[in-house]
């Protein structure tokens, strides 16, 4: 099975946009909202010791992804090849994954009302195409691939040439985009986008760590409450009510 | 001349009087209201079949292997989900319906108040009947009306609820106000929807298997209970009944009397006006 993976050279990224732009026109993305856009750092230090690059954001398609254990109906879920997917027939559009997605990749989409965020463009992939950011990027700087394929240029940049994955020790969600490039470059870039710890929504919160267990409480101790007096009505046998009541 | 009065307190029947009223019916219910309870029953039924096995991670609240049978029962989750709302808003527009049509006669203050207004009898019905449950106490049951207090509960309960759990799955399904308030809907209609099953327990246990209320059960069928239940369970309203079939007995005899319907006792008039609105 594949384990599809992203990486950006960051050497070769000139921040022009033009994936944000093909992603935008491939998924129909409403105006103030992206499935990927890119971000500068703006350039640091003095020269000669000077540092830039671009934050390409989408969704990192996390091994351990904390919107997939946020969503209440699993219309978010994991795809065995990695692929962090939203099942269109069951999102209920509450937000809970967008509060939840470290990296911020998800919205909430205003035309269908639901939660929306890059799939590696999933579909494309059905048809054999690369991802439309892959195919569009002026620069060549991204690549597409399967991190299982030994012979892949992915699996070879990642595992041959140190590409890493912006994560930190709290957020270890294990997100499957690489970035490559001068060591200050993605640093630079690691250390103005870093992920945020995953949050929940309050009513997310409420719901799961309150409502549930009084609510299986209750349901519970009710349910108890009736089996006792069954089993009692069990044991004493059933009267017969009418002449009963005739004495 | 005035009409023969009734006692205030049930007492012990002799086994004539015993006979003579478990053989009379009396009317409880309407067709419409039955229908309704029915149809009721059934949705709450496929709601809560579907509803909790749609909730996952730590939402999560039916084992795995009966999420697996229903999901597999819809081939998808989304169907599932589907047909989950779409009962949903066959119940919501029956309801409203019920509402529109039934407003004056089933929803008028005389109505809800004999339903849902509990008085110090009620009380003092809930305490014995709970300790006669446990096998603690063999008071005898306060007189209660055309309900008791134990269906009173649950009928305040589910006033309180049903529309909760209508307008927050109305929410989610239309994403009305936002998405913090689907958010925050989807949390109150599993709280407001475990409410009303802690009542749903009380009341199949009660309606559906305790002996006692087997006529109470029974009359959501025919519509009808015999006076013997009416007169041992709910003392108050079999007095109301007999009130009427008393008066109506002395004024004008018998066959006056056979066709009084207790349920509505405010229609009652003399045979010939009753004739002419039929």
């Amino acid at each position: 099975m594949a384990r599809y993976a992203m990486l950006i050279d960051l050497r070769k990224c000139v921040g022009c946009q033009a994936c944000a732009v093909a992603c935008d026109k491939e998924w129909d993305v409403p105006l103030g909202f992206a499935r990927t856009h890119v971000q500068p750092t703006g350039v640091v230090g003095s020269f000669p010791k000077l540092a830039s690059g671009f934050h390409v954001a989408h969704c990192n398609q996390c091994e351990r992804p904390s919107c997939v254990a946020a969503c209440p109906t699993g219309a978010t879920h994991q795809s065995p090849d990695g692929i962090v997917r939203i099942d269109r027939g069951l999102c209920i559009g509450c937000g809970y994954c967008v509060e939840a997605c470290p990296y911020d990749a998800r919205y909430i989409n205003p035309v269908i009302n639901q939660a929306d965020k890059c799939d590696f463009c999933a579909a494309r992939l059905q048809r054999g195409l690369q991802p439309a950011c892959v195919a569009t990027c002026t620069a060549h700087a991204k690549y597409f691939g399967d991190l299982e394929d030994s012979n892949g240029e992915v699996f070879r940049m990642v595992y041959e040439r140190g590409a890493r994955r912006l994560q930190t020790a709290q957020v270890a969600v294990g997100p499957n985009v690489y970035y490559l490039g001068k060591k200050q470059d993605v640093d630079l870039v690691f250390a103005k986008f870093p992920p945020r710890a995953p949050r929940m929504a309050a009513s997310s919160e409420f719901w799961s760590r309150l409502l549930k267990p009084l609510v299986l409480a209750a349901v519970g101790a009710t349910f108890l409450g009736q089996a006792v007096a069954f089993f009692y009505q069990l044991a004493t046998g059933e009267p017969d009510h009418e002449s009963q009541e005739k004495t | 001349m005035a009409a023969p009065t009734i006692a205030q307190t049930p007492r012990p029947l002799t086994a004539a009087e015993t006979d003579a009223l478990s053989q009379r019916q009396v009317k409880k219910h309407d067709v419409a209201i039955m229908l309704l309870h029915w149809f009721n029953a059934i949705v709450w039924l496929v709601e809560l079949a579907t509803g909790p096995a749609l909730l996952t991670s730590s939402f999560r609240v039916a084992p795995w292997w009966y999420i697996q049978i229903v999901q597999g029962f819809f081939h998808s989750r989304a169907n599932m989900l589907q047909f989950h709302i779409a009962v949903g808003i066959t119940w919501i527009v029956v309801f409203v319906v019920y509402g529109t049509f039934g407003f004056r006669t089933y929803l008028k203050k005389e109505v809800l108040q004999r339903e849902i207004s509990l008085d110090g009898n009620d009380i003092q019905w809930l305490k014995i009947r709970i300790l006669r449950l446990l096998g603690r106490s063999t008071e005898p049951l306060p007189p209660q009306g055309i309900y008791n207090a134990g269906q009173k509960l649950l009928a305040l309960m589910v006033y309180a609820m049903v529309p909760v759990v209508m307008i927050t799955g109305l929410i989610m399904t239309f994403h009305l106000i936002g998405t913090a308030a689907v958010g925050w809907a989807a949390a109150i209609h599993f709280a407001a929807v475990g409410a009303v099953v802690c009542g749903l327990i009380i009341h199949v246990y009660m309606g559906a298997v305790f002996p006692e209320e087997k006529p109470a059960f029974f009359s959501m069928i025919t519509g009808t209970v015999n006076e013997l239940y009416a007169y041992t369970n709910h003392f108050k309203w079999w007095k109301e009944v007999s009130r009427v079939r008393v008066e109506i007995l002395h004024e004008f005899g018998p066959e006056g009397a056979a066709t009084v319907s207790p349920g509505a006792p405010q229609k009652q008039g003399k045979p010939a006006e009753r004739e002419k609105h039929q």
